[in-house]
């Protein structure tokens, strides 16, 4: 799998998963633009460390809950590499509230991040691909269709995204761009602490049949398998990354530390 | 308006609190900002004086007056620049 001469976006790439998804498909030779909204010298270190690997990195501060940001982004992209080959579309937010709790302002904030960013990165996106075909991967999460406390908002958007991913491959197809998402469990990062109370990781890992938690390197490596020729035949699928944890259905028992 | 009196104003607005309760010395837990509240309130800071607040600075702020203070600071250097 070589991605030599390839350029990929990858939205909030900066840290967590998206940064592995970064290191990852540099390690395959792809450049790589890291997009980042809070965290710049986050962001500035990934980029260094995906330089080390011997290809291009830049740094694009951008929220892409705002329109006009993302609009920027890929003029700026335009501008410094005039095409692209991947879009990941990872960066994502979300408000733990339970349902009586969204208001308009948590339920936009978060739909616009996690479901309308994707829409317009692609749309921006498959321009630049210009022909030559592409890859896009939208990470969603397994809170798509499992009921997790105060994860409503976030789990509507993830949904709404795999739709969305549906769609997208078939609408893109005729510009050979491929279009998948993955749905990860509980991956260990910085975002996981925002949800769940310390205790909750040792009930998780005794229900997944793998025996540990996914790491933000599992996904990567998915998410590199669906950027390949490889993988050319599989369309608007939602890859589950969760080492057999889903399979378990209603024997989740851990508390959502708000509840 | 001064800048004190701007960033006061935004927080107030976003945070849905009078902006009379919040004093320099209030911190986001004194006026129940969660963590959608304080990253639109540093987002409308950023776009209102065309400043950027990374996470690992406002990860700084003891309270509203440290926040005023790195908003007057950054706006500072921007005008030297």
């Amino acid at each position: 799998m070589s991605l030599e001469g390839k350029v990929a976006l990858i939205t909030g790439g900066g840290r967590g998963i998206g940064r592995a998804i970064a290191l990852k498909l540099a390690s395959q030779g792809s450049d790589i633009i890291v997009n980042f909204f809070r965290r710049r010298e986050t962001a500035e270190q990934t980029a260094k460390e995906i330089r080390a690997l011997g290809v291009k990195a830049e740094v694009i501060r951008a929220n892409v809950g705002d329109a006009a940001k993302i609009d920027e982004m890929f003029n700026a992209i335009a501008d410094k590499f005039g095409h692209l080959d991947i879009l990941i579309n990872n960066a994502a937010s979300g408000v733990g509230r339970p349902v009586m709790d969204i208001d308009v302002q948590a339920w936009e904030w978060t739909m616009n991040i996690n479901v309308r960013a994707c829409l317009l990165c692609a749309q921006r996106a498959a321009k630049l691909m210009g022909g030559q075909g592409g890859k896009i991967v939208n990470l969603s999460s397994l809170g798509s269709f499992l009921v997790w406390p105060t994860y409503a908002v976030v789990g509507v958007s993830k949904a709404a995204l795999e739709a969305l991913t549906r769609y997208l491959a078939i609408e893109l197809a005729p510009l050979k761009i491929c279009v998948n998402a993955i749905a990860a469990s509980f991956v260990e990062t910085e975002a996981l602490k925002f949800y769940f109370a310390q205790g909750d990781s040792k009930v998780n890992i005794s229900i997944t049949p793998a025996g540990r938690m996914v790491t933000p390197e599992d996904v990567a490596n998915v998410v590199a398998f669906l950027c390949s020729e490889e993988a050319y035949m599989i369309r608007g699928q939602t890859i589950i990354v969760d080492g057999g944890f889903s399979l378990h259905g209603s024997s989740l028992q851990w508390k959502g530390k708000d509840q | 308006m001064t800048i004190e009196e701007q960033v006061r104003e935004i927080v107030a607005r976003i945070t849905r609190v009078d902006k009379s309760i919040i004093t320099r010395e209030s911190t986001f837990k004194d006026i129940k900002a969660d963590s959608l509240d304080i990253v639109q309130a540093l987002v409308a800071v950023e776009e209102t004086f065309g400043i950027e607040i990374p996470d690992e600075e406002a990860r700084k702020f003891r309270n509203f007056g440290d926040f005023v203070s790195y908003v007057e600071s950054r706006v500072a250097q921007r005008e030297r620049v």
